[in-house]
């Protein structure tokens, strides 16, 4: 039941924990910042405009990246199979990004290649992190996972490289060239607008939620330290986030591809040792 | 008659019928065959229960002994009539080979045709997919500027070719192996010539000198055979294999790789993109470097430890390195091609491990890769045929022209990339085995490395031409262009395969029925259901351009790659293969 409730109200909560983090991140700058359910109200804002759509390959992509997302989360609740889901969030990405490339637009296209360069960086690690748990715990469910003790100990190394994916995913500094704000006019949201830009912004809570349970399967059977880590990293993240400054792509690609694939061998050839 | 002697003997004899006939008549002949074929095959998964075994008269072994040196002989020839050195060499180095083969005497003898489960499901996708890929040919090559004898030829090869495939994967008798090894060279070597002018000469004769090196190496494990096992029997030599002396399987895999074109034997692959695109198709799909995956399934329990784990290293290297080069590219063809070969890197990697997981997981990886990449290159047909077109780069918004052929190329690409198709689930379960044999020897940590990296690559492949496929802007009116029922419907047909091919996987439980039927829900009903209900009142807008009024022309991006990469992956390789015969060796 509530797992059920969990998965219905799960973009909702995302765009709780997105409100509270501009919160966050604003005091962090010795702002006031946005009220906590600023997100609510673009939302509804977002919902009165009128409907304009460049192409409707492009609107149906750019939503169906938000439900498969959302079935993403489902699955993660549910407790399926890790790897599996990994794979089924790649098919969410590549429908933004198929929906970025679909339009005539440079800034659409430069936003999709990035995220698509981004998704080169951070693939190959959560494979490795998929493999870890299932060298820990014997198999790839994620409800057996969540049965198991903490697996943060012999996971630490991957748990690093977990935490240079984290960024990328949600957008923060330094690992934010694929939306990089101004820069690149939004990149592969430039062409959505109002209730349709209202389903990508779902999406980015539905990935926040995404990569706090991803985190959280670090904390196995152990909630207390679950939720620790949660805040944790979540004020660490939004730390960094303000504390430094963007770098280009391909050193994103350099840096996360080279140190986390080396973390995450050593952690697997470690495993299989001990 | 059993059903495998009418799969190799049907094909032959219509190869003779459609030499002999009018267009029309051939078309209906071929497609009549076709089916025909393809019902054969399937008949046979259903009637088939214990391993069929026959042990073949002493008539054909000297008929085959003497097909061997006419074949053998030919090659010399074209050697020498085309002063190519390399060509020369090889031939007389295998007729060398081939007579102190014929000298050595084996005395354990077995069946010469066995048929187990894997022999029936290469019987599908050789005749299902090759006969799909025939009856495309047959429109394709009367656009071609020959001679009607030489169009019926270029069918007639074809069934051939069919007739040859089917034959090698029935038999147990490795000269056999061997002669059906050098005649799939030979088809491959006629075919990729056929168009006759200088680069086509060039490639095919590349492709000769190559494929050689495997019926080589075939004959020196034949040697080594023998002499340590009295054997040229796979079965008897699998069964009595001796962990210290390995060299017959370790040559073995030696031709596997060269038919799989795997690095660095790649280039007679890339060098058949000159030939008229079904041969391409057939070669890549049905036929051809499908023996590569076969006959590493077949060494498998043969594998030592060693064996098995350098073998599945250079096939995911393979697999990692062909789709890293292939970012590169920008033909159309040489995209399609090496993905190939990294993905039969991966089918090499998978059959080398051996476990009753991996064994699917290869055997659903050779079906789907099959029918996708057919797909493909038949799309890749049409291009140059309808709306002469080779470079990706050129195609720009096709979607206006041909929403049909952009649609199918998206679907070839999806297939090999996402759920719920079984490209996708050959990969999934490619991990979970890697992930399992981790835990027994972490130096396969490096495999699964690979086998991520190169995942990824691909899926930034593919995106690569999708790129310049999808984008439609405002205003650009869809003018269709007609395309020929014979090129559309062996698409269509192609199509219908993958779809069974979701159900099949679905009845074998290769993945939970929930990870199977949502992704399907979410790739193609869901999007169908959006399409017909929504944005008919939706506004449309023009892209926003920040003010800029130019016109502006959207490239594919490119990477590149500088030649040095090139060399050291093939430097990688070599050494992997020395490292494989020394660590046998020693």
């Amino acid at each position: 039941m509530i797992e059920i409730l969990l998965i219905l109200f799960a973009p909702i909560i995302g765009g709780f924990i997105y409100g509270f983090e501009r919160v966050v991140r604003a005091r962090m700058q010795n702002r006031q910042g946005p009220p906590l359910l600023q997100p609510f109200y673009d939302m509804f804002k977002l919902i009165d405009k009128q409907a304009f759509i460049v192409n409707p390959y492009h609107t149906i992509l750019g939503i169906m990246h938000f439900i498969t997302l959302w079935v993403v989360v489902a699955f993660i609740i549910m407790g399926q199979n890790l790897l599996y889901v990994i794979f089924l969030h790649l098919l969410s990405s590549i429908f933004l990004i198929l929906a970025g490339f679909s339009v005539k637009s440079i800034y659409s296209h430069i936003g999709s290649n990035r995220e698509l360069l981004a998704a080169l960086a951070y693939e190959p690690i959560l494979i490795m992190i998929a493999v870890g748990f299932f060298m820990v715990n014997g198999s790839f469910d994620i409800a057996v996972i969540r049965e198991h003790d903490a697996s943060i100990a012999s996971l630490f190394l991957l748990f690093l490289a977990y935490l240079m994916v984290m960024p990328i995913k949600l957008k923060k500094s330094p690992f934010d060239a694929t939306e990089a704000h101004q820069e690149i006019v939004g990149g592969v949201e430039i062409e959505f607008s109002g209730i349709f830009f209202e389903f990508l912004y779902m999406a980015k809570w539905l990935e926040y939620i995404f990569v706090y349970l991803l985190l959280m399967l670090f904390a196995g059977d152990n909630i207390f330290l679950g939720i620790g880590l949660f805040i944790g990293v979540f004020l660490l993240l939004n730390l960094i986030d303000n504390a430094t400054a963007r770098i280009k792509m391909k050193h994103l690609i350099k840096i996360v591809l080279s140190l986390g694939l080396t973390l995450g061998m050593c952690n697997l050839i470690g495993l299989a040792y001990v | 008659m059993t059903t495998y002697t009418l799969l190799i003997a049907a094909p032959l004899f219509f190869a003779l019928v459609v030499m002999v006939s009018g267009v029309v008549i051939r078309n209906i002949f071929a497609i009549a065959f076709v089916i025909g074929l393809s019902f054969l095959s399937i008949s046979n998964i259903f009637v088939f229960h214990a391993p069929t075994e026959t042990i073949l008269p002493h008539f054909f072994h000297n008929l085959f002994i003497l097909l061997d040196g006419m074949v053998l002989l030919f090659f010399l020839w074209q050697g020498v009539k085309t002063k190519n050195s390399l060509v020369k060499i090889f031939a007389l180095f295998q007729i060398v080979l081939y007579v102190v083969v014929l000298l050595l005497s084996p005395t354990l003898i077995s069946n010469d045709v066995l048929i187990d489960e894997i022999s029936s499901v290469m019987y599908l996708i050789i005749n299902i997919v090759g006969g799909i890929i025939i009856v495309y040919a047959l429109k394709y090559i009367e656009s071609e500027e020959f001679s009607r004898a030489k169009k019926n030829g270029f069918i007639a090869m074809l069934f051939f070719f069919l007739s040859v495939m089917n034959f090698i994967v029935s038999t147990n008798n490795i000269e056999i192996f061997f002669l059906l090894f050098e005649l799939t060279t030979l088809c491959s070597y006629i075919l990729i010539g056929y168009r006759g002018d200088e680069m086509s000469v060039l490639n095919a004769q590349k492709a000769l000198w190559m494929n050689q090196i495997g019926g080589v190496a075939i004959l020196v494990a034949l040697i080594f055979s023998i002499l340590q096992y009295k054997t040229v029997y796979f079965d008897v030599l699998i069964a009595n294999i001796d962990a210290f002396y390995l060299l017959p399987i370790v040559f073995l895999a030696i031709a596997a790789f060269v038919k799989g074109a795997s690095i660095p034997f790649d280039k007679w692959l890339l060098g058949a993109m000159i030939a008229p695109t079904p041969v391409s198709a057939i070669l890549h799909s049905a036929t051809m470097v499908k023996i590569a995956p076969y006959l590493m399934l077949k060494l498998a329990p043969a594998m030592s430890g060693f064996v098995s784990l350098t073998i599945t290293l250079l096939g995911t290297f393979v697999f990692f390195a062909a789709s890293l080069l292939a970012l590169g590219k920008d033909y159309f063809k040489e995209i399609l091609g090496y993905s190939t070969i990294a993905l039969l890197g991966l089918m090499m990697a998978l059959a080398a491990i051996g476990t009753p997981e991996a064994i699917v997981a290869c055997l659903t990886l050779i079906v789907f890769h099959a029918i996708s990449k057919a797909l493909l290159f038949l799309q890749a047909g049409i291009l140059e045929k309808s709306f002469h077109l080779k470079y990706v780069n050129d195609i720009d918004g096709l979607i206006n022209n041909s929403p049909l052929v952009v649609f199918f190329i998206i679907v070839g690409f999806a297939s090999l990339t996402i759920p719920p198709f079984g490209a996708f689930i050959a990969k999934f379960m490619a991990i979970e085995t890697i992930a399992s044999e981790i835990i027994k020897n972490p130096l396969y940590v490096f495999a699964l490395i690979f086998l991520a990296l190169g995942s990824a690559f691909l899926t930034l492949l593919y995106f690569k031409v999708v790129t310049k496929l999808f984008v439609k802007d405002v205003e650009t009116k869809t003018v269709d262009i007609k395309i020929s029922k014979f090129y559309t419907i062996p698409s269509y047909l192609l199509l219908i395969l993958l779809v069974v091919g979701i159900y099949i996987s679905f009845e074998l439980e290769l993945l939970s029925s929930l990870e199977i039927i949502v992704p399907l829900f979410l790739v193609a009903i869901v999007p169908l259901l959006f399409a017909l209900i929504l944005f008919k009142k939706a506004d449309r807008v023009k892209e926003y351009n920040c003010g800029e009024k130019d016109d502006i022309q959207l490239n594919m991006y490119y990477f590149h790659m500088p030649s040095v990469i090139k060399k050291d992956i093939a430097i990688i390789a070599v050494v992997g293969m020395c490292i494989l015969i020394l660590g046998v060796l020693l």
